[in-house]
Order: structure tokens, then C-alpha cells, then sequence
């Protein structure tokens, strides 16, 4: 999840692609906060996520969970949640709801920074710490190209494979998935549910005409 | 990871889905090279083989070969810290937790990320080089912590370095003035390891996301810059405990 500040993009293409955490901290607001996060899990819902995922369940927005059964399933303390907007509005939508709600668990948003402060300003929240990105060292030279980089960083654990995105990007080009459909088969592997499929959508509309792929 | 050799069909449904490239034709049939997985899962919960050939390898939770499993599989609970994920809270709770006071910076030392993963070898190589710039702690709620065999040297346990993740977090807390010189001893022991690291430098603001004009200042001096995202706690937490 740390690695949410390192989604690679252009500016436009990440004004698409807003992560939103809810994360309890153990030992200062752990104990009583199950009703809480289940209510700010309701609250993500209404906002219109592109996806999310919450702990107890492991199982992203397009795994064929229901929303009920998220929420059921939030009855232990400290559950987190991570969700993820393709848009700004979205975003603060969820932001105004969230801040009306004050359920007081902590919550990130990753994201371009001028814009998050903008919107933070318009709704009167005063952020407490930030995370920059100062890059990528070593060997980047071993790295997959930075087109590609664009669907893996979506995921920060890394575990979205640059040769799965190949292979979508080959079944794209050879008409037996559709660009979403082959979003949500990358999306899939994303354990914390933030890969952006809408944003992967518009990646692979963009990108598969240029790639001429016999295998991955 | 293991593929059940009697009931693989051959069909290299699983390969693109390792992030590793571990999974590969033997003959007619996948097989999983076992000294490159770094048991992250993604073949069995993704790859939906059409025969329920992949499963858990026997050792998988043997010691050091867990280490594979805790730092690789985001949905694994590290032994060392009871949480899911290689790091801690760290500015995910930061405004609850306060962990980083006013004027001090976090850098946080993302190894093997983006994609590539990096073996316990090279993680030494970037505790070691800390150790050398003067900073003696790591994180002690950071997994990596359990796995210092001298906290000094930066040494890890040397029963553990024959291991590979896929993803680790070293995070270390200093003063302003002391931001230049662990960027530069990023730089050089970027030259030695063979993977690459992410480098998160994490502060309280001032109000606006007023970023500290001094931090920026060290930053720039040594040659780097920022990403135009960031991840940013919104102030809404409190504590109740």
C-alpha cells in the first residue's frame, strides 16, 4: 500500500486515479472501531469506487462480492480499507461524506498533490503528513518499460506481472477480451484491491494498437 | 508454489501471472523454479488453473523460507508485526499515532520495488550502507527490525540471506540536517544492489500541505526531486484508547 505514491503516469491520465485508505491504529483507535469502518465502507460505496477491498474479505470489487457481504463481514477491530476513484469529484465526494461522518479513523489519499490540496482546501481539512516519491534507484535498468510500469504501479505490492499485461494486451490486440474485461483480469491479482481498472481501461485503448505481441 | 506434475495439462494458463517469470515450460508441462518464487500466491488465487494443479509448496512455512511468504503475499500476516504488509502504519495513522514528531523525517527504503523483488543480499548491502551513514536505528515495528542480526553493522541474520522477496520496507527516522547525506549513500549503494528501490521521504506539514522549505532545500541539493503524487494523511484520525 506504501506504494501508492509511486504510480507512474502522466499528470492527465493520474487526475483519473485517487487511492483512498481507512486505517485504524493498533493501540490508539483499534478497540470500537468495527461499526466505524463499516460505516465508511457504506459511505465509499455511495462515492462510486472503482474499486475497493477490506481486509476481512480479501476480495476485490469485481471477485463477485457482494456489498452486503463486505459490510457483514466487518465485525473484527482494525479492519482497513483501500479503495481507489477515477476522478477528482469522486474523491471529494467521499471526502465530504467521510469528514460529515467523523468517525475519526485515519484516512490517506494518494494522489496528485496540488489537486489533493485544492479539494482539501475547498472542504476545509487540514492534511498531517505527507509521503513524497523520490524516484526509483539501482538497477532500473532490469525494469519493465515505463508503459507498462503504468497498469504494474497500480499495484503496490508488485504482483501485477509486467507479462500479464502482455498477455492482455496481445488478447486485446487479437479481439478476445475487450479493454475492460482484460482490466479486470489484470485487476485481478491486486490483493488490496487499488488497481484503477477504469484508468487500466483507457491504458489499454491507448497503448494496445501500439504493440505488436506474438506472446506476452 | 508447486505445480502437482500428474495433473498439470500443459495449457501456460499461470505463466504471465508470476510476477517473477518462476513459472516456465519443463517438456510439456509448467513447472515452478523453486529458488526464484518468492511464494506470493498470485499463481493460485489469479491464475485459476483449469485442473487445481498449482498448491503450496511442503517448506513454504519453513524457516527462513517463510520470509518469502511474509514479505511477498500482501494478503500474509507478518510474524514479526501481526500486520498484513512488509512495512508498519507508518503516515498511514500518522496523525493518531503521532509516531513522527514535528520536525523529523521518515525515509522509508521500498526494496525490490517497482517488479523486480530483491534478495535478503542486497537488503543488507542498504541496511549496511545506513548503518555506515550513522543511523543505528531502524524502525523497530518494521519487520526488517527482527531480521538485524547487529543493529550496529546493519548486518542481518546470515541464515536469512540465501532468501528472496518480492517486496521489503526499511524505514528510518532523523533530523533534517541529516537528509542529504543518507540520499547520498542511496545513490552510491543504488550502484551495488542488483534490483532497484523506491525511496518515500514522509514529513508533518504546515498548513495547505505546506511541505517544509528545508526538506525540499536538502532533497534538491542532492540532485533528486519529488513525484507530482504523493500519498497524504488527511488529519482525520484521533485517538480513543
Amino acid at each position: 500500500m506504501t506504494h501508492s505514491l509511486h504510480r507512474e503516469g502522466t499528470l492527465e491520465s493520474l487526475e483519473k486515479d485517487y487511492v483512498l485508505f481507512v486505517y485504524p491504529a493498533r493501540g490508539f483507535n483499534y478497540k470500537g472501531s468495527a461499526p466505524k469502518v463499516r460505516r465508511l465502507v457504506e459511505l465509499l460505496y455511495l462515492a462510486g469506487p472503482v474499486n475497493m477491498c477490506v481486509t476481512t474479505l480479501r476480495r476485490n470489487m469485481y471477485s463477485g462480492v457482494k456489498p452486503e457481504e463486505v459490510l457483514e463481514s466487518i465485525k473484527v477491530e482494525g479492519a482497513r480499507v483501500f479503495s481507489v476513484f477515477d476522478s477528482r469529484e469522486k474523491v471529494k465526494d467521499a471526502l465530504i461524506r467521510i469528514k460529515q461522518a467523523d468517525e475519526g479513523i485515519s484516512i490517506m489519499v494518494s494522489g496528485v498533490t496540488d489537486s489533493v490540496r485544492e479539494l482539501s482546501a475547498e472542504l476545509g481539512i487540514e492534511p498531517y503528513m505527507i509521503n513524497l516519491s523520490l524516484g526509483v534507484h539501482g538497477r532500473t535498468d532490469l525494469l519493465p518499460p515505463p508503459d507498462i510500469r503504468e497498469f504494474t504501479t497500480m499495484c503496490g505490492h508488485g504482483v501485477v506481472s509486467p507479462n500479464l499485461v502482455r498477455d492482455v494486451i496481445r488478447r486485446v490486440r487479437a479481439g478476445k477480451v475487450t479493454e475492460w474485461d482484460g482490466s479486470v483480469i489484470i485487476a485481478e491479482p491486486c490483493a488490496c484491491g487499488i488497481y484503477n481498472p477504469v484508468r487500466s481501461a483507457e491504458l489499454l485503448r491507448e497503448k494496445a494498437p501500439l504493440y505488436a505481441v506474438d506472446r506476452w | 508454489m508447486m505445480i502437482r506434475e500428474e495433473l498439470c495439462v500443459g495449457c501456460g494458463r499461470c505463466q504471465p501471472y508470476c510476477p517473477t517469470v518462476a513459472i516456465r515450460y519443463d517438456g510439456l508441462k509448467s513447472i515452478i523454479d523453486q529458488d526464484i518464487c518468492y511464494e506470493c500466491s498470485t499463481c493460485l488465487r489469479a491464475a485459476h488453473c483449469p485442473v487445481d494443479a498449482i498448491c503450496e509448496s511442503p517448506n513454504v512455512f519453513d524457516h527462513p523460507r517463510d520470509l518469502r511468504r511474509h514479505f511477498s503475499d500482501p494478503a500474509s500476516r507478518h510474524v514479526a508485526t501481526g500486520i498484513e504488509g512488509r512495512g508498519t502504519e507508518e503516515t498511514k495513522s500518522g496523525d493518531v499515532t503521532r509516531r513522527l514528531p514535528p520536525g523529523k523525517v521518515g525515509i522509508a527504503i521500498e526494496v525490490g520495488r517497482p517488479n523486480l523483488g530483491m534478495s535478503l543480499r542486497d537488503v543488507q548491502k542498504i541496511t549496511r550502507a545506513i548503518a555506515r551513514a550513522g543511523i543505528h536505528k531502524i524502525e523497530p515495528c518494521n519487520p526488517i527490525h527482527s531480521m538485524l542480526a547487529d543493529e550496529a553493522t546493519g548486518d542481518l541474520k546470515p541464515e536469512l540471506l540465501g532468501e528472496r522477496v518480492l517486496s521489503a520496507i526499511i524505514e528510518i527516522e532523523m533530523e533534517k540536517g541529516q537528509i542529504r547525506s543518507i540520499l547520498k549513500t542511496l545513490k552510491e549503494v543504488a550502484r551495488e544492489v542488483d534490483s532497484v528501490f523506491c525511496i518515500d521521504c514522509f514529513m508533518v506539514v504546515e498548513p495547505g500541505i505546506e511541505i517544509p522549505g528545508d526538506v525540499l532545500e536538502e532533497i534538491r541539493a542532492e540532485g533528486l526531486s519529488w513525484r507530482p503524487n504523493a500519498k497524504i494523511n488527511m488529519g482525520l484520525g484521533r485517538a480513543w484508547e
